[in-house]
């Protein structure tokens, strides 16, 4: 939501000083410019009477199917946004207990090399979440070998990670491990 | 500053913390004139002390960052202390 509202405001604020830019051209009449033709000049004029139309049509029911399509696909992108909005943004750091918290990259750092540990897997990524409760959400993505047992590399990395967190204490309150085959030639490890 | 200074010395001298964090998008500091602490952020209500740990850990990071809490918020003056775990330090023994 943060960077679509910067979006918004970006282009507000362009709009603003484009209005801005021509209103001071207009008002001091420089070159050909004159206050008179502004409304017609950023066609203010030609979508009042358009968007007038449209209404006028509306309240008279005379409204097609894509047109509601239209308004209903507004109002529900309306609702989601609205909701987007008024949810609580996820924190930025891992909270432990009150008052002590988790960079989650220093998450990430512990949990980084663990999985690597693990002598089939390649190469790993691993994403973490801040939550508002106690406690993170630990994704790691680990590549092996095409052709070795994915299930017991993903039970094995699972169990260590969960293994090193309960050592250092970091709370995880959440961890999914997803194990897919990769080509060596492509990973950062080839041989182990 | 003064108060900034305290609690960067209580945070330090706690066991387990190999330094202070400096932040890492805005810089976790607090600023005075011709001087600066880095590591702790004063506020008019809150303190925030932003710590490295030290690797292998003396007990769980939990326990560490709590205990660094407690220490560095006895010389806060009452604000509300906050303790952010930034990273951790592999420090080798010098037996080996």
């Amino acid at each position: 939501m943060r960077i679509f509202n910067r979006i918004v405001v970006i282009l507000l604020l362009a709009g603003l000083v484009y209005l801005g830019i021509a209103t001071i051209v207009y008002i001091f009449e420089l070159g050909p410019y004159q206050l008179a033709d502004l409304p017609n000049t950023l066609g203010f004029s030609a979508l009042y009477e358009g968007l007038n139309g449209y209404l006028g049509n509306i309240e008279s029911g005379n409204v097609d199917a894509l047109d509601v399509i239209v308004l209903s696909a507004i109002a529900l992108l309306g609702l989601v946004l609205l909701i987007l909005e008024l949810n609580p943004p996820t924190p930025q750091r891992v909270r432990m207990q009150r008052g002590t918290y988790i960079t989650r990259r220093a998450v990430e750092r512990e949990v980084s090399p663990v999985v690597e540990q693990e002598p089939e897997v390649l190469q790993s990524n691993v994403k973490v979440k801040a939550q508002r409760k106690s406690g993170a959400k630990v994704q790691v993505r680990a590549g092996i070998r095409p052709g070795e047992d994915a299930r017991s590399v993903q039970s094995e990395v699972q169990s260590r990670v969960q293994q090193h967190m309960a050592e250092t204490g970091i709370p995880v309150s959440n961890l999914k491990v997803r194990v897919n085959e990769s080509d060596p030639r492509q990973t950062n490890t080839r041989v182990k | 500053m003064r108060l900034a200074r305290a609690v960067s010395e209580a945070a330090l001298a706690t066991e387990g913390v190999y330094s202070l964090g400096t932040g890492r998008y805005v810089e976790a500091a607090t600023y005075g004139p011709g001087e600066k602490v880095t590591g702790v952020v004063v506020g008019p209500d809150e303190v925030r002390v932003h710590i490295v740990v030290r690797y292998p850990l003396p007990e769980p990071i939990p326990a560490l960052a709590e205990r660094v809490r407690e220490r560095a918020a006895s010389r806060a003056g009452g604000r509300v202390t906050t303790v952010v775990v930034e990273d951790l330090e592999v420090v080798r023994d010098e037996n080996l």
